[in-house]
Order: structure tokens, then C-alpha cells, then sequence
């Protein structure tokens, strides 16, 4: 099947039903997009599928086909990602750093949606796990997105 | 003079007496006819080992005579009953504990009337009231498998939990005689040949209806066949909600087509649903393995049972949620369950199932509900692979309220109408179902 993903087209050998996490990272070789639990609980295998955030290890490749996927390889690529990142490493939210590539897909597709979210937004789409606990420079780095405060 | 005539008249009383003890005690004991008692040669050719094969598929023996990853047919499966806990039999061919020297007589008479050599009579856990239907042919099949398919094993009967004198066995040829029938399946004329095979295997060796027909208060399945409206409407049993299997557009199979229930069986999977709780097994265990015309033959059967719209409620129709993203349920929705079943509730089908039309959150019962998020589904395995995705257990991450509030947005969004979930009963539940407990509810009454 083809599938594309960051403004790319790859052939993939894959069962329908295998997770599409499992061929981004063991098939295509793109492991920036972490395995965490397996169970759509801790999100830090979230990627974009035509711009929503998803958790790829709960998401059957064969209903992927045809749609485009963005992996945080090329979120920079995309301006409110590149914002993101931006607003990331001005707060330094990064600890260990293993869930932030989920957190990140997750911010950008709520800014791309909802370009100045209220608090109420950023705590319903903000629920991605972090082990070492930076969820309040997430929130600091999100409220100056929200607010266009951010100085990158 | 006063005493001769009272003796005289105790004598009177006493005879009839006597003699209605002496029926009852023949009654009780009594082994059914066979037709097989005059039979000495048996048949065990290969062919009809392998047909015998199929047959315990069909019938899900394994599912209670077997524990897994212990021998098969070896028993001990525990199964909770209101007076005590009892364990599936050895019915492997070993002589001393299993079923080795049983004839094809004993064997029919275990089967499909509930009564072991002697005139033991069998709970009716296990299913005669409804492998009473087996043919001739699938009883000397079945035989055949269990004397020649199946590898003896000396492993000892556990026995029952219950005490005396409620352990006593004869009353239940009482019980028999009310509920359980005494005829093989007839074909029904009128019907084609599909609907008949169908009706077979949901009615006998499929034993549908120990879980999806309702049960009256002695434990007997309200109807055994589509004679009885009750038949396959849905029941309430240790934990799960086994729903209607009639043409109910809400809570049965109304909006399933025959093909989808096909697919249902043979793969585990279809558009409207995904199996779980005590289903998975069975599919695990046996509706897999079935011929697609035998399954056809039950989708053509189970499509011919009219639903009731009374019962039923108002016809499910999608609706786009409206509930504010922070409300208790929707924002717990939103960030447990969205990611397989999807923001707007119609899942990832047919991987993940849809909620939005789930017969679990439109039936009024909220048991199935509660469990299967409290505790997660099992692996389901089809052709020896188990599946990619799975219900999560959220016994330790969601409270009772919580999961109260979650599942009352589920059976309140996308046009369902269940109903609200109160956080009692999903307390309830988790006791009941808590692995930790003295006496969870592991296995069921099929």
C-alpha cells in the first residue's frame, strides 16, 4: 500500500490491521515518533492525519491510506509547528524528553485548529502523559502561543 | 378396639405414601431411554472422529471442560452458581476419572439428558436442555471423538463447593422434568433447509441461548427455541449483558445484515461491533471454526426472530454531540477513549468498535458497559494470531465516579439513550469482579 507522509510517498508491505506507529518506526525507519504504552493512553506516539492529532499505535494502517500523515520529523516544515518548537525550547520544557514529540504534534494540531485557544481548550486537548512532570512548562509554553507572546 | 382402627387407618395413609416415595425415588433415578441401548458395535473411523471434531467445536465443549494451557478435556473449570461453586468433569477417556468406560448409551443419555451412569443427574450447567436437540448422527460423532480424538487423562474430579443437603442431585430430575425437553431437533416444515441448520446449531449444539435467553427464577431459560418471545432476547449474566440476538434495531441484531453477522462469528469482528467479554471466548473457542455455511445458516436463522419495539425503545439514529468539551464525561471521553472510538463516537470499524449505535449504550442493562471498562477485553485470537488492539483495563486509573460520568456521556451522546450510569453500581461491579477478592466472578453459567 502507499502511504505518505510528510509530503511523501512510500510503499509499505503491511498487514491492514498493523498499527501505523509499527511501520513508521520498524518499517520506514522515522523513530522520532516514540512507543510508549501501546494503549492510546500516554500519547506519545501521537502524529498528525490530515492535520488532527492521532495516536499511531492504536491506528490501523489500512485506514490511513490516501490522507496525509505528519510525523515530528517535518513539523517544522509547517509554520504553527515550527511555532511549537520554537515556544518549546524558549520555555525548555524538554526533561527526559521521550513524550515530547507527542506533546508537540498534539499543540500544533490544536493551534492549527484553534489558532488562540482559551485555557479550557489547551486543558482538553493537552493530555498527552509525562513521566518527568513538565506539564507546567507545557501549559506556560502553550499560553504564550495562545496568546502570540512568543518570542522566537 | 380404638387403636386396631387407628393402625387400620394410619395403614391406609401410610401405603399411598409409601408407594408416591417409591415412584419419586424410581423417577429420579431412573436412566432415560437410548437409542442407542442395543447398539454393541460403535464406529470410530477416522472420518466420523474428525466429523466428532467439528461437532465439539460447534458444541464449545472446551470452553468449560478445558482450563487453558492444561490438558484438553481434562476439566476443572470453576463455574459460580448461587449455592456454591462446581467444576467441569474429566471428559477425557480415562477410565477411572474421565468418561473411558462410558458407552455410546451412557454417553448420549450425559449429553443430551443431563444423566450419568447410574442415574446421577448432571447440573445443568452444563447444557443438555439445549444439546437435547443434537441429532443421532452428532451424538454418535461426538462420541467417537471423545473414545478416539481425545488423549486420556488421569486427573481426579474436584468437587463441588455446596453443602449438604443442597448438594443432593436427585431434585434436579425434578427440575428436568419441568424445564428441560426431551426431543431431538425435528425440522420445521415450512422452512428451508438454511433456516433449519441454523435453528439447530443456535437451539443445540450452539447453546445460544445459556447466555443470550433470559432465565426465570429457577434458573431455566425462559423459551428454547423461537416458539417462546423470550428466546435469544437478552440476559443479564454475572456481569455481562448478553443483548438480544432477535431482529432488535437497538439492542439486537436489526440493523446487522446477514452477512455481517457471518463475518461477526468468523472473524471476531464486523462494522457494529467487536467481540468482548464472555463472547470472546466463544469466539475464540468455537464460532471460528464453523463452516461458512453453517454460519450462514445461523445469520439466515437469527434474522428470521422479529425484535420487539416496545422493548426495543425508539430507533437509534446518529446525532452529532453537543455536550461543552468540559463537561465531567466528555473531557474523561475525550482523552481515555477517543483515540479508538473516536471524537464523534463511530470508532475505527471495523478494528475498534463505534459507540455511537453500540448495543452497550443503548441497552437499558449497563452491566456490559461498566465491565468491560472497569476490566478490559480479552485477546481475541482468530487463526492463532491474536488481534492488534485491545480494550484497556481502567479498574486502577478511573474512579467510580468517574467511570460513572464517562459511560452516562457515552449512553447519552451521538443519539444513544441508554441511560445514565450511577456510580454505585460501577462500585458494585468492581467488587464483584475484583481479581483480588475471595470469590470473584470468573466464569459463568453457559
Amino acid at each position: 500500500m502507499e502511504l505518505r507522509i510528510n509530503q511523501k510517498a512510500y510503499q509499505v508491505d503491511a498487514e491492514a490491521d498493523t498499527p501505523l506507529l509499527w511501520v513508521i518506526r520498524d518499517n520506514l525507519g522515522m523513530t522520532g515518533t516514540k512507543y510508549g504504552c501501546g494503549l492510546a493512553q500516554c500519547g506519545a506516539c501521537s502524529v498528525l492525519v490530515d492535520g488532527n492529532v492521532v495516536r499511531a499505535c492504536v491506528t490501523p494502517v489500512a485506514g490511513v491510506v490516501g490522507r496525509e500523515i505528519t510525523t515530528i520529523e517535518a513539523v517544522e516544515a509547517d509554520d504553527v509547528g515550527k511555532r511549537v518548537v520554537a515556544a518549546w525550547v524558549e520555555h525548555q520544557v524538554a526533561q527526559c524528553g521521550y513524550c515530547q514529540s507527542g506533546q508537540v504534534m498534539a499543540a500544533t494540531a490544536l493551534l492549527k485548529h484553534t489558532p488562540a485557544p482559551t485555557k479550557v481548550q489547551i486543558d482538553a486537548a493537552m493530555v498527552n502523559l509525562c513521566r518527568c512532570g513538565t506539564y507546567n512548562a507545557i501549559h506556560a509554553a502553550m499560553d504564550a502561543l495562545a496568546a502570540g507572546k512568543e518570542t522566537a | 378396639m380404638n387403636n386396631r382402627r387407628f393402625a387400620r387407618t394410619a395403614g391406609w395413609l401410610v401405603l399411598p405414601c409409601v408407594v408416591a416415595a417409591g415412584l419419586l425415588a424410581w423417577y429420579v433415578t431412573r436412566e432415560p431411554a437410548s437409542p442407542f441401548e442395543q447398539q454393541q458395535a460403535t464406529s470410530f473411523d477416522p472420518a466420523l472422529v474428525s466429523r466428532g471434531e467439528y461437532v465439539a467445536r460447534v458444541s464449545d465443549c472446551v470452553a468449560c471442560h478445558s482450563l487453558p494451557g492444561k490438558t484438553p478435556f481434562a476439566g476443572g473449570l470453576e463455574m459460580a452458581t448461587p449455592l456454591g461453586a462446581i467444576h467441569a468433569t474429566n471428559v477425557t477417556p480415562d477410565r477411572e476419572h474421565g468418561i473411558g468406560a462410558y458407552s455410546l448409551a451412557d454417553f448420549d443419555r450425559a449429553v443430551r439428558h443431563g444423566v450419568a451412569p447410574g442415574g446421577r443427574r448432571l447440573y445443568p450447567a452444563m447444557p443438555y436442555p439445549s444439546y437435547v436437540k443434537l441429532s443421532d448422527d452428532d451424538i454418535q460423532a461426538l462420541y467417537a471423538f471423545f473414545m478416539k480424538g481425545v488423549q486420556p487423562a488421569n486427573q481426579p474430579n474436584i468437587p463441588s463447593d455446596i453443602p449438604w443437603p443442597l448438594n443432593l442431585r436427585w431434585p434436579i430430575a425434578l427440575w428436568n422434568g419441568v424445564f428441560a425437553p426431551t426431543a431431538t431437533y425435528a425440522a420445521k416444515p415450512g422452512q428451508d433447509a438454511l433456516w433449519n441448520r441454523g435453528a439447530y446449531i443456535v437451539q443445540g449444539p450452539g447453546h445460544c441461548g445459556s447466555c443470550h435467553t433470559p432465565r426465570g427464577l429457577a434458573f431455566n431459560e425462559k423459551a428454547l427455541d423461537e416458539s417462546g418471545a423470550p428466546f435469544l432476547a437478552g440476559a443479564l449474566l454475572d456481569g455481562w449483558y448478553a443483548p438480544s440476538l432477535r431482529q432488535d434495531h437497538n439492542t439486537g441484531l436489526g440493523r446487522w445484515s446477514e452477512e455481517q453477522i457471518v463475518q461477526f462469528l468468523k472473524t471476531g469482528r464486523n462494522q457494529h461491533a467487536v467481540v468482548y467479554g464472555s463472547m470472546t471466548e466463544a469466539f475464540n473457542n468455537s464460532t471460528q471454526f464453523m463452516q461458512d455455511d453453517d454460519l450462514a445458516a445461523i445469520a439466515r436463522y437469527l434474522k428470521s426472530l422479529p425484535g420487539d419495539p416496545q422493548r426495543d425503545g425508539s430507533p437509534w439514529q446518529y446525532q452529532v454531540a453537543t455536550a461543552r468539551q468540559d463537561a465531567p464525561g466528555a473531557h474523561i471521553y475525550a482523552t481515555r477513549c477517543a483515540s479508538c472510538h473516536g471524537l464523534d463516537g463511530k470508532g475505527q470499524p471495523d478494528w475498534m468498535p463505534p459507540l455511537a449505535g453500540a448495543t452497550s449504550a443503548l441497552a437499558t442493562e449497563n452491566a456490559s458497559a461498566i465491565n468491560i471498562t472497569l476490566n478490559g477485553s480479552q485477546r481475541v485470537v482468530t487463526a492463532g494470531l491474536p488481534d492488534a488492539y485491545r480494550m484497556p483495563a481502567f479498574r486502577e486509573q478511573l474512579s467510580d465516579s468517574e467511570i460513572a460520568d464517562v459511560l452516562s456521556y457515552v449512553r447519552g451522546t451521538w443519539g444513544n439513550h441508554g441511560g445514565a450510569v450511577d456510580a454505585k453500581a460501577v462500585g458494585k461491579l468492581r467488587g464483584h469482579t475484583d481479581p483480588a477478592s475471595s470469590s470473584p466472578i470468573i466464569l459463568h453459567m453457559r
